[in-house]
């Protein structure tokens, strides 16, 4: 067979192929089902069309037109819609707790980095407050000090919305971009993840331990406990997630480093989807309810507590039952 | 060229060229062109500029707004910096507008579509790249690797392709078709069809010159325009028109 016979043969094939393509493209599900069987019924004519056009080294043009319809016709018929309304619902459900769960070494050895600093910190800033300065700048150290001290421009004095609205980007801003460094910086094996834990371990361990001897706990403590049951959380498995990653690239086991590395991020990328919802949640109550200071302390306290035990809770057990 | 020699193909295993192949489950190898540190330099710097705009749109149109316009251009700039790349990655271009302009695109390596986790992956994985200063890790990553993917693109096993440029139909209409003086092998056959495709991008002279070295399958001795006519009719003939 000459390519021209050929070509007269399939040609009609071809561009019913590249219609249907064309009209399936950014269409809705049930829309791309409509023409789904002819789609994949002409998507292996073409694939076979190919097969014989490279055995038969037919002109460029031709195998060319073919690679390039066989590929389309591919992206389409194999492109998955994982990010669905279902979807979302099963990470929130099953896939995300039982994704740390599955991590829950790394959450241990991330939560140690985080939590010794930030004891060994405090107490150390607690019993010689003039420590403070080798963590932080003297600049920095007024500057907390004056937010949490009950004057005018203090942090729990009444603020407008506005500003309640500015510290909620800013919250997202900073707050999501530091857990994703924390998860990504993992990478380098692991050292990112362990350095930006520990960093922040010993930042808030120095701040709480200043503001604990300055006699400032009131204010501090109350302002910081309802959204540290999300932020502390996520910070810590976001750097889990980085810590798993560097495991896999340091270890892979039985894989090469590239496969595991591959399988590494795909597990845990899942907490990472997490982490960043529960950012977006501290971001939340931070800007609009631990700043709210006409929210008695004990209210603030109970609220806290809630979302503590509700944020372990969801952790430990939320999906453990589920198919 | 690449269906043109596949002797020459066949004979060298170590070949110079960067395609990464990836068979699909009906058993057809798709070719892919990795797409290397020039092409996707710019293509940031694009991307860089475009959000670079956006941001200091929204912050003129916001800054009358006081504490609000300032939320929104936090909130925006955040979205910029991490969600930007996977909104577009995820969109039907499968690229982001800068790839786009230089006719790249994000795939999974082996061809498919790329998936959310993966887009996730890799765009988050940047910050890895950026390190230790201006995407140190992620340059070095892209220059020794033969498909260039920098370590986001490992860990997510994706790869930034250049999308190929379709090649057009062969123009051969004003030759007549002759059939050849010889029985011609297929290889011949196709370093025939394919010298037939590049006439229209060669300089006449050129082509009559490599139109000599088969004047013998066309039955013509002397080099010259009329030769070349005839070894364009041989391949004319060879496509098909009888």
């Amino acid at each position: 067979m000459t390519p021209l016979q050929f070509e007269n043969l399939y040609q009609a094939d071809w561009d019913e192929l590249d219609k249907l393509l064309a009209a399936i493209r950014g269409k809705r599900q049930e829309q791309r089902d409509a023409h789904g069987e002819r789609v994949a019924a002409l998507y292996r004519c073409a694939c076979e069309q190919l097969a014989l056009a490279r055995a038969r080294s037919y002109p460029a043009y031709l195998v060319d037109r073919l690679e390039r319809l066989s590929s389309d016709a591919h992206q389409a018929i194999y492109q998955q819609r994982e990010f669905g309304l279902g979807r979302l619902r099963a990470l929130a459900a099953r896939e995300f707790p039982r994704a740390v769960r599955a991590h829950a070494a790394y959450v241990w050895i991330a939560l140690a980095v985080f939590v010794l600093p930030t004891l060994i910190v405090g107490l150390i800033v607690y019993s010689r407050p003039e420590l403070i300065l080798s963590v932080v700048d003297a600049e920095t150290a007024a500057e907390f000090e004056r937010m949490y001290s009950g004057t005018e421009e203090a942090i729990g004095r009444m603020r407008g919305a506005e500003t309640d609205l500015a510290m909620f980007g800013y919250y997202i801003r900073n707050n999501v971009g530091i857990a994703f460094q924390c998860f990504a910086s993992g990478l380098i094996a692991g050292i990112g993840s362990l350095f930006y834990l520990g960093y922040n371990g010993v930042f808030f361990g120095a701040i709480a331990g200043y503001l604990t001897e300055r006699g400032l706990s009131a204010t501090f403590y109350s302002f910081v406990v309802t959204h540290a049951a999300f932020e502390l959380t996520a910070i810590v498995l976001s750097g889990a997630a980085g810590l798993r990653i560097g495991h896999a690239l340091l270890m892979p086991g039985r894989l090469s480093r590239r496969q595991a590395l591959v399988v590494a991020a795909r597990e845990s990328i899942v907490i990472v989807y997490g982490v960043a919802v529960m950012l977006l949640i501290a971001a939340a109550i931070e800007a609009f309810w631990s700043s709210a200071v006409w929210i008695p302390p004990i209210m603030k306290y109970s609220v806290a507590a809630g979302c503590w035990i509700a944020v372990i809770g969801y952790l430990t057990l939320q999906g453990r039952n589920a198919r | 060229m690449r269906d043109a020699e596949p002797a020459a193909k066949a004979t060298a295993p170590e070949s110079l060229d960067t395609v990464v192949s990836a068979e699909t489950p009906e058993g057809i190898v798709i070719e892919l062109r990795p797409a290397g540190l020039t092409a996707r330099f710019y293509a940031y710097l694009v991307d860089l500029l475009i959000r670079g705009m956006a941001l200091s749109v929204i912050a003129g149109f916001t800054a009358p707004m006081g504490g609000v316009g300032l939320a929104i251009v936090l909130i925006c700039a955040f979205a910029a910096e991490w969600l930007y790349p996977v909104f577009f990655e995820l969109s039907g271009w499968a690229a982001t507008p800068g790839k786009r302009m230089f006719g790249l695109k994000t795939v999974m390596d082996n061809g498919l579509p790329i998936t959310p986790a993966a887009s996730f992956a890799r765009n988050l994985l940047r910050v890895a790249d950026f390190l230790p200063l201006a995407y140190g890790f992620g340059v070095v990553s892209m220059l020794t690797r033969q498909d260039f993917k920098r370590l986001g693109d490992i860990a997510a096993a994706t790869l930034v392709v250049h999308q190929p440029k379709a090649i057009p139909n062969m123009a051969l209409s004003n030759v007549e078709p002759l059939a050849p003086a010889l029985p011609l092998a297929i290889r011949d056959q196709t370093a025939l069809i394919a010298l037939a495709a590049r006439a229209g991008g060669l300089t006449t002279d050129r082509l009559d010159e490599l139109a000599a070295i088969a004047a013998p399958a066309a039955g013509a001795t002397q080099p010259g325009p009329a030769t070349t006519r005839r070894v364009l009719g041989v391949a004319r003939w060879l496509l098909g028109w009888r």
